[in-house]
């Protein structure tokens, strides 16, 4: 068993492993670096803390005192610039030198920036940071014009941020109906549709370029005929590039993330990568996309602590995102993609209400909103394989916690 | 001690759910959760999740824990201790007895 592990970035999968290695008994020196003051949590950036309700020390994602509780030596305001795999050694960006039996990669990703042309305006933002996030809010008073380029998770919780904040918000994406995959097409659909409710102008285009304008602010130019627009800022929410730079240099497989197996090791046996940074390939050799999820980073901590202490991981579980639009709280769990029919429960018209996916006979996939306790039942459904009848989930009247127990 | 407060009979409470009890009844600063866990037994916690604001009442309770409804933290029915993220600090706890099918709270002290 190894006796000491650095972790590279302290986001929650870091964080998470760090976390995972003591509750499992790991005895060992463990050891954490991050560029930030201290590790927080990045949901709220793009919610409470991009609206103004939160401070960082709310948004950690420890407690202070945690670290000397559970002997975790931070590193904090420090990068690891190079990863010398073969020595078992960590550069610092300090100079210093680290020596770890296991490494454990959790750098995450960088917001993605399109090579649009004029982009590199400083009125055009990405968010993926705390600093992001401030310098973005500063730009959200009331009565700003703020163009958001993508409708996916982030893009669609900003947009909801910054019309709650009194801006005048303009979404745009190439797309009809954005996270149908993940959410299945008539709840993606409703989703999508209560920008317009909630006074957010949405546009399917996209952006071909952009001018500043100085003072008057900064122009976007829409593909598809329409008419040049200016706005006070602009957000680009069009994905994430995971950071994988260590691992390339260090000779590691990488492919669109830091490449794994089941149990987070990489092509070198002393390294590990878990969150959004890493890729797992699964055992008949495929490469799904990566998760880019909250829960699915911290549960990649949860079984790289397994690995490295040679115990078993955590039971498989249907993977589950959440995300906050409007006033409206939005869950899914399971591979929507993979239902072949769909039945809902509750309606439309009024949440709260839920879309489970099924395929022979079985749950495959829940999506919800402002429905915690239907979503929490489909999970279990799915992962304990609980057979299920189509009508009885799609009547309200019906307890789903009952039909768990059947 | 006192003999508690009857805040509920059993029936109100469905096996694997909560209910809250106002916080002008308990005479305590949060709401509290009654929450009935799969075997029967009552627990109760401070309802409002101490992550942000969800409500432990609306949570999913099994097997000795409640996943909050919000971000599926789990916390200890018996002792508050919260098991992962994204909440960091435990649930407080407060006693809860159960006698002929009706629920008395003891708000304040320790289970
Ligand atoms: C604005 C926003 C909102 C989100 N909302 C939701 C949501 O509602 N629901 C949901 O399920 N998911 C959400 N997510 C996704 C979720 O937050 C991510 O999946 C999760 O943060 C991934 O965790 P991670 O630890 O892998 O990466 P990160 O959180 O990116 O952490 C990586 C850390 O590593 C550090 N690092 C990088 N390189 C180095 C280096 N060389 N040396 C040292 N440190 C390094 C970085 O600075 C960073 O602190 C959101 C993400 C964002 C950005
Ligand atoms: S509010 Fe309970 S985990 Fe977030």
């Amino acid at each position: 068993m190894s006796t000491s592990v650095v972790i590279v970035g302290g986001g929650v999968a870091g964080v998470g492993t760090a976390a995972a290695l003591r509750s499992r008994g790991f005895d060992g020196d463990v050891t954490l670096v991050d560029p930030g003051e201290f590790p927080y949590d990045r949901p709220p950036l793009s919610k409470d803390f991009l609206a103004g309700g939160r401070t960082l020390e709310q948004i950690a994602l420890q407690q202070p005192s945690w670290y000397d509780d559970q002997r975790i030596r931070l590193i904090n305001r420090t990068t690891v610039v190079a990863l010398r795999a073969a020595e078992g050694g960590l550069e610092l960006s300090d100079g210093r030198v680290l020596s770890a039996d296991r490494v454990v990669l959790a750098t995450g990703a960088a917001a993605a920036r399109p090579p649009i042309e004029g982009a590199d305006s400083p009125r055009v933002h990405v968010l993926r940071t705390a600093e992001d996030a401030a310098r973005l809010r500063a730009a959200l008073v009331p009565g700003a014009r703020i163009l958001i380029v993508g409708a996916g998770l982030i893009g669609a919780e900003s947009a909801s941020t910054a019309v709650r904040l009194g801006c005048e918000v303009t979404l745009v994406d190439p797309v009809a109906v954005p996270l149908a995959a993940a959410l299945g097409h008539d709840l993606a659909h409703w989703v999508h549709g209560l920008h317009v409710r909630h006074g957010v102008r949405t546009l399917q285009t996209v952006v071909e370029s952009f001018t500043d304008r100085g003072e008057a602010g900064i122009e976007a130019h829409l593909a598809g005929g329409e008419p040049a627009r200016t706005f006070d800022a602009v957000l680009l929410g069009v994905g994430m590039v995971p950071h994988t730079t260590l691992a390339e240099q260090a000779g590691l497989e990488v492919d669109r993330g830091v490449v794994v197996d089941s149990g987070q090791v990489t092509s070198n046996p002393a390294v590990l990568a878990v969150g959004d940074s890493a890729r797992t390939r699964l055992a008949d050799g495929t490469l799904p996309p990566r998760a880019e999820h909250w829960e699915a980073a911290q549960t990649d901590g949860a079984r790289a602590a397994a690995a490295l202490l040679g115990t078993p991981g955590p039971a498989a579980a249907a993977p589950w995102f959440w995300t906050d639009r409007h006033g409206h709280h939005i869950e899914g769990v399971g591979h929507m993609a993979s239902a072949t029919r769909t039945v809902v429960r509750g309606s439309f018209d009024d949440p709260s209400f839920t879309v489970f996916g099924l395929d022979d006979g079985y749950v495959v996939a829940a999506a919800a909103v402002d429905d915690s306790g239907a979503v929490r039942a489909a999970r279990r459904m799915i992962d304990r394989r609980v057979p299920a009848d189509p009508d009885q989930l799609s009547d309200p009247s019906v307890n789903l916690r009952a039909l768990l127990r059947n | 001690m006192s003999d508690g407060i009857r805040v509920a009979s059993l029936d109100d409470i469905p096996q694997g759910e909560g209910i809250a009890i106002d916080k002008a009844i308990t005479g305590t600063e949060d709401d509290i959760a009654l929450l009935r866990d799969t075997d029967d037994t009552v627990y109760a916690l401070n309802d409002t999740c101490t992550h942000e604001t969800a409500s432990l009442a609306q949570g999913w309770v099994e097997e000795g824990f409640v996943e909050c409804p919000l971000h599926s933290s789990k916390f200890c029915l018996r002792s508050g201790e919260v098991q992962g993220l994204p909440a960091t600090r435990n649930a407080c706890p407060h006693r809860v007895e159960v006698r002929d099918g009706e629920v008395y709270l003891f708000p304040g002290e320790a289970p």
